[in-house]
């Protein structure tokens, strides 16, 4: 990369120039949605054949909770283009970043003791929790190019799901979550509302 | 040289002295320099690369008939430290990058330095040979065996001068003792112990042990989803065996001590500045992230780097720096862009002069910065392949933020964000200062009149 900053994202374009927080809140959410995009881009990119890099890692996360908590305040503006994601996308979103940590942890956790034993012993006994099924076939599924939603139906216990008949939902904009593990988990929910309640 | 000539007079000029380094077009990724240090002396200077290499070179010894050409810098010695491995295990590969060298001070012929990787740490022992035996009586000269019915007398074999040859050796491997990647190493004041960091442990080795080592901080959580910071870098305090700092991604500074319990994890002092409300942003946090920490000589304050500045902190007021320095404040509104493009993330090393006047860090565009706590003056300059005529003068180097453009200065939108000098190193005693820029090592020197 030679020469000014590469820019990927028009909408950034503009507020590129100040960065403040007296935005109108229509140009606030676009910015803060942006972020939020770039933030899960880099968390799917930093899982590769090398450990990676802790720091970056938590960095990350602690910018996407900031972003997560600052989506949760704003209010929606009067005509929304996706509103209806907004109450589930924390869940979703706390979730997939949990998922990441805890697949993180069984990655790079000490799953043998170290030859070298710590003289006074620090507590090597932790419990990892069970990472959650669904996401981690979700993140799986992700990392195989595989993201075919009708293995989701083969494994989901769907006798649990009882919900009213819905409206279909608009379909999310696809720009607005490049991680299909918590966009196919918001998917799946509407997809399931919708088949119970024909 | 007297140290405290260090200061950015109007009298203080920096030339171009040597360049080390490949040519650009055979570069490859392996030859990225990721770690610069000198020796105690000055004598030596080592550099590690991305490839798991060491380069040592040494000064020559300054002759009396050149009086304008100052002791330069020649390879002394090459050896690859560290070598990628793979954690089977865990389906992992281990980068072998040289995180850090530190050099111990010398104490015979024969010369120790540490090198690490993400998760081995090594010490190498760094000795000359010039003489070789000869006159054996069981060998021919070439090595092979004699019929021993051959041999009718008997020698005593005789040390005869050879072509002096440098050899590193491996003397210490120290291992396993690291989940996380570990970004310093730091040789105690002692010269026994030293300490290894990584993201979230600190541990304490004895040179002679290799499979133990002491854990002396752990900020590791029960449950890794409440992790919300880590280890950027750790130190000795220059004189105090029992004290050293450590610093966070949150941007604080802990200062502990080792005589107060044998697991760290409460600090003795805690260095944290207020934030400055009108400066919020989502990215606060990764900008405040300290990537280097470093004592003074003196061991009276510490410096500490983060994005967009150097702070020098005394070691007696914890609630703020006493200085503050803006290395490139112009980047504050495109952190968005350099969020995006993971610059952000870079971490830059800072240093100070032998007399801890000065202090210098780098920038991108082969930019690198010199603060003068005195005068409060400060220089920028370019380690580039234009300015590297011999004892050329660096003319200092000035970003436009805004308006009108002068002739010399460069704008912000042109700057090079891939040419990086994350590393540098000053001479302890000397004005001469080794620039690592990606895969070429500048050593500059003030102009000697």
């Amino acid at each position: 990369m030679v020469g000014g900053l590469k820019r990927k994202h028009s909408d950034l374009e503009e507020e590129e120039e100040d960065e403040k927080w007296d935005w109108s809140p229509a140009g606030l959410r676009s910015y803060q949605q942006a972020l939020l995009r770039i933030s899960l881009d880099k968390v799917q990119r930093s899982l590769g054949p090398r450990a990676p890099s802790l720091r970056r890692h938590v960095l990350i996360h602690n910018t996407l909770q900031q972003l997560q908590a600052a989506l949760c305040l704003t209010p929606a503006p009067a005509l929304p283009p996706e509103p209806l994601f907004l109450g589930e996308e924390d869940f979703s979103l706390s979730a997939t970043i949990g998922s990441i940590l805890r697949e993180l942890e069984t990655s790079m956790d000490e799953t043998e003791p170290p030859q070298n034993p710590a003289a006074p012993p620090s507590p090597q006994n932790e419990v990892l929790s069970q990472p959650d099924p669904v996401f981690l076939e979700a993140l799986s599924s992700r990392y195989l190019g595989d993201s075919s939603l009708d293995d989701f139906f083969l494994d989901i216990d769907t006798s649990a799901v009882e919900k009213e008949p819905a409206v279909a939902p608009p379909e999310p904009p696809h720009n607005l979550f490049c991680a299909p593990g918590s966009w196919e988990w918001n998917e799946l929910d509407h997809i399931m509302e919708i088949i119970l309640g024909s | 040289m007297i140290p405290g000539l260090g200061a950015l007079t109007q009298d203080t000029l920096w030339c171009f002295s040597q360049l080390k380094g490949t040519v650009e077009i055979g570069a490859t990724e392996a030859d990225i320099i990721s770690t610069v240090e000198f020796n105690h002396t000055g004598e030596l200077l080592a550099t590690g690369d991305k490839g798991g290499r060491v380069v040592i070179f040494q000064r020559e010894q300054e002759s009396k008939n050149q009086v304008h050409r100052r002791g330069e810098y020649n390879v002394y010695s090459t050896f690859q430290s560290h070598e990628p491995e793979f954690d089977y295990l865990k389906s992992l590969e281990i980068e072998e990058k040289i995180n850090k060298i530190r050099w111990l001070p010398q104490q015979n012929a024969a010369y120790f330095l540490l090198s690490t990787n993400d998760k081995t740490v090594k010490l190498w022992k760094v000795s000359e040979r010039d003489k070789r035996p000869e006159g054996y009586n069981l060998k021919d000269e070439e090595g092979r065996l004699r019929d021993p019915a051959t041999i009718t007398t008997l020698r005593v074999p005789v040390l005869r001068p050879m072509d002096l040859m440098v050899e590193a050796t491996p003397r210490r491997v120290f291992a396993n003792a690291h989940t996380y990647h570990i970004n310093s190493i730091s040789v105690n004041s002692d010269y026994e112990t030293y300490m290894s960091a990584d993201d979230l442990r600190i541990n304490l080795w004895n040179f002679e042990i290799t499979n133990q080592s002491f854990n002396i901080v752990d900020i590791k959580p029960a449950n890794m989803e409440e992790l919300t910071e880590v280890i950027t870098a750790a130190e000795f305090h220059p004189h105090h065996c029992n004290t050293f700092v450590y610093s966070s991604s949150k941007g604080t500074i802990r200062l502990c001590d080792m005589r107060a319990s044998a697991l760290c994890d409460r600090h003795t002092k805690f260095f944290e500045e207020p934030e400055d409300p009108s400066n919020r942003s989502f990215f606060s946090e990764i900008i405040s992230s300290i990537s280097d920490v470093k004592f003074s000589h003196s061991g009276r304050c510490i410096m500490t780097r983060d994005y967009l500045t150097v702070k020098v902190w005394d070691l007696n007021m914890e609630n703020r720096p006493v200085e503050t320095y803006q290395v490139h404040d112009y980047l504050r509104s495109k952190l968005c862009s350099l969020y995006e493009n993971d610059c952000i993330f870079d971490k830059f090393e800072c240093v100070w002069n032998g007399s801890d006047s000065v202090i210098m860090t780098g920038s991108y565009n082969n930019f690198f910065r010199m603060f003068d706590r005195n005068t409060k003056r400060d220089v920028t300059l370019e380690a580039s392949r234009e300015n590297s005529k011999p004892r050329a003068i660096l003319k200092p180097r000035k970003v436009c933020v805004g308006g009108k453009r002068r002739k010399d200065e460069i704008s912000v939108d042109s700057l090079d964000f891939s040419k990086k000098i994350l590393h540098t190193a000053w001479h302890p005693s000397e004005n001469i200062i080794a620039v690592a820029a990606t895969n070429n090592l500048y050593i500059f020197q003030d102009k000697v009149n």
